[in-house]
């Protein structure tokens, strides 16, 4: 009997952990999947509004290319620090109570 | 021609020696898959940075942006951001669902033998589709940057692919990619300190001389890709199909946890891309400094710009300092097609071994020992077939293929991965389903389009990826329902997502 209530936890603490991933996965999927993809739409339909200038001879396409390799590393950096401090201790949780439950 | 002679045989010495250490630490089949998944994350990143750094992205991505300007910073932006979707949704379910290969994880959703079949499938095209043209350009670069044959080239790429992999494995392979992406980023960051020396350490100069020099259409998008729809498959075909191509994704096999599989992520996005914003500038001063006239002359597609600014760098032709650094980047370039082919073998070996031979013909009822003999013969034939088929490529259009491989990895590989690591419902049905529809549609669309055809093109796109993507998830739907519900799959879905979020398999 006892084993059978672990894996339900287990099931409960993995079901808590999906929600807490889907909070930030999805927010930060759709950042840098509009963020990239809308640079390939703006490059190929909005070519003058890449055009315009923005520091001496570097244009607004460039610019927005480096912002886009400075959001990845940022977004990579985030997903780091929030998986090994909300992500990491419910699966080490829900590890423990499938174990328990073996 | 001597100076990149010798480099390179160093180089050589050094993988083979490197295959040697190996080759004693290699016995089971965890050795040869996964080299024990002993690696640390930052020995995974570097290794990642060499496997995923091809000769299109070392020399490629150079010298379109040379000729082209801003489509080359496209080129070389979109293998980043690919590591955000592998970081958020694919290495740390992959890590803790699978063992060896792609088609672990889909047999262990699934447990049918179909849709076994389907994934050695989507890893074998995939990974054909990759090998033949890097050998087509391994022949071609050894050609021009050492003096040898065409077919001498290609049967030593072959032939070094196969020692490495047969005899090291996994192992051999890793440390063949760990010194490839250092020496490939220590190249990169001694051009970039050459490049900013010239310019005073402004890089906005080296903006302002590109636009004197070639006007300010230069710096602007489409010059390259003239049809917008291809920029966006370019796009997608990036950022989705990285997750679909198994000799990258089988490299979070080689660590011990989903932990240091998502920091090895994280190292390999710092150090691969630093390396890619670093083309846009080394093709820029190429532009201005080498000039566009001289690197076509060398090479019509720019292959040639990395060497070419290297030396100019150095010196200039003639030089001592010149052909030194002409000498080293040549070397880095043979070395990092080595280390990609290498994976690439490694991978198919394993979907014939372990996913076709032991689990599909010996339902794993098959002895670990066995297996690895089977997989070590099977890395030989791989890489004869590679070689054979590099040979008869010489003069043939291989572009198309570099497209296809990552078109059929984001269409077909990657909506089955998706769909199995998240979807209740998915069954083999949408296996097949996804795997078939994404698979044959990349192939005819690009088939018919102006890579193969050129102006009697059937239609506009020459990377498909745009629509065939689509095609391939609306292919996994519709196979799934048209298989019927499956309450047995579905209820095991509970049990799978255990699993997948901690690594540990409820009994």
């Amino acid at each position: 009997m006892r084993n059978g209530t672990s894996l339900e936890a287990a099931h409960a603490s993995v079901r808590q952990l999906i929600a807490e991933k889907l909070k930030f996965l999805v927010p930060m999927t759709i950042i840098f999947m509009v963020g990239y993809i809308g640079l390939t739409v703006l490059a190929g339909f909005a070519k003058d509004l890449m055009a315009v200038k923005v520091i001496g001879s570097v244009n607004l396409g460039f610019v927005l290319i480096a912002l886009n390799y400075v959001l990845s590393w940022v977004l990579a950096i985030v997903y780091g620090r929030v998986a090994g401090n909300i992500f990491d201790p419910l699966a080490a949780k829900a590890a423990a109570e499938i174990k328990a439950g073996h | 021609m001597s100076i990149t002679l010798g480099i390179f045989v160093v180089i050589l010495l050094i993988t083979l020696g490197i295959t040697y250490w190996a080759a004693k630490r290699t016995a089971t089949t965890s050795d040869f898959y996964a080299a024990d998944s002993q690696l640390t994350a930052s020995q995974n990143g570097f290794a990642l940075a060499g496997d995923w750094c091809s000769a299109a992205a070392f020399l490629g991505f150079t010298g379109l942006t040379a000729l082209y300007g801003m489509d080359g910073a496209f080129y070389a932006l979109g293998p980043l951001v690919a590591f955000c979707t592998v970081l958020f949704l694919i290495a740390e379910p992959m890590r803790n669902t699978g063992k060896y290969t792609l088609g672990d994880i889909i047999r262990s959703r699934m447990q049918t033998r179909t849709s076994l079949l389907a994934a050695i499938a989507g890893t074998v095209v995939v990974n054909f589709a990759y090998l033949m043209p890097q050998m087509a350009g391994a022949g071609v670069l050894v050609r021009l940057l050492t003096g040898i044959s065409y077919d001498w080239a290609v049967i030593f790429v072959g032939v070094s692919m196969i020692v490495y992999v047969a005899f090291g494995g996994m192992l051999a392979t890793t440390w063949v990619q760990i010194v490839k992406a250092v020496l490939m980023l220590s190249a990169g960051a001694i051009i970039l300190v050459m490049i900013l020396a010239q310019v005073h350490f402004n890089p906005l100069t080296l903006f302002a001389d590109a636009e004197q020099k070639y006007t300010a259409k230069y710096l602007l998008p489409v010059n390259y890709l003239k049809n917008p729809f291809d920029q966006i498959s370019l796009g997608l075909g990036y950022v989705l199909g990285l997750a679909g191509l198994p000799h990258v994704m089988t490299r979070f096999y080689t660590v011990p946890d989903a932990r240091t599989a998502r920091r090895s992520v994280v190292w390999v996005m710092f150090l691969a891309g630093a390396f890619f914003a670093g083309t846009t500038l080394f093709g820029l001063a190429a532009a201005n400094l080498v000039g566009q006239d001289v690197i076509r002359a060398a090479d019509r597609g720019g292959n040639l710009t990395l060497p070419l600014l290297a030396q100019y760098l150095g010196g200039g032709k003639g030089t001592f300092g010149g052909d030194l650094m002409l000498g080293f980047v040549a070397a880095v370039a043979v070395a990092t097609i080595l280390a990609v082919v290498s994976a690439l073998t490694l991978s198919t070996s394993g979907a014939i071994a372990h996913d076709f031979y032991a689990n599909w013909v010996k339902r794993g009822q098959v002895d670990g020992k066995r297996e690895v003999w089977i997989a070590r013969i099977a890395a030989v034939v791989i890489g004869l077939l590679a070689i054979a088929l590099g040979i008869l490529a010489q003069g043939v259009n291989v572009a198309v293929l570099v497209i296809l491989a990552i078109c059929v990895a984001a269409s077909a590989n990657f909506p089955v991965l998706i769909l199995s690591l998240f979807w209740r419902r998915f069954n083999t049905g949408g296996v097949v389903g996804g795997m078939a529809v994404g698979l044959i549609s990349s192939v005819v669309l690009a088939m018919i389009g102006p890579a193969m055809r050129g102006a009697d093109a059937l239609w506009p796109l020459v990377n498909p990826t745009v629509v065939s993507l689509p095609l391939g998830f609306l292919g996994a739907y519709l196979g799934t329902l048209l298989a019927g519900r499956d309450p047995e799959n579905e209820r095991r879905f509970d049990a799978f997502l255990l699993q997948v979020h901690t690594g540990v398999v409820p009994k």
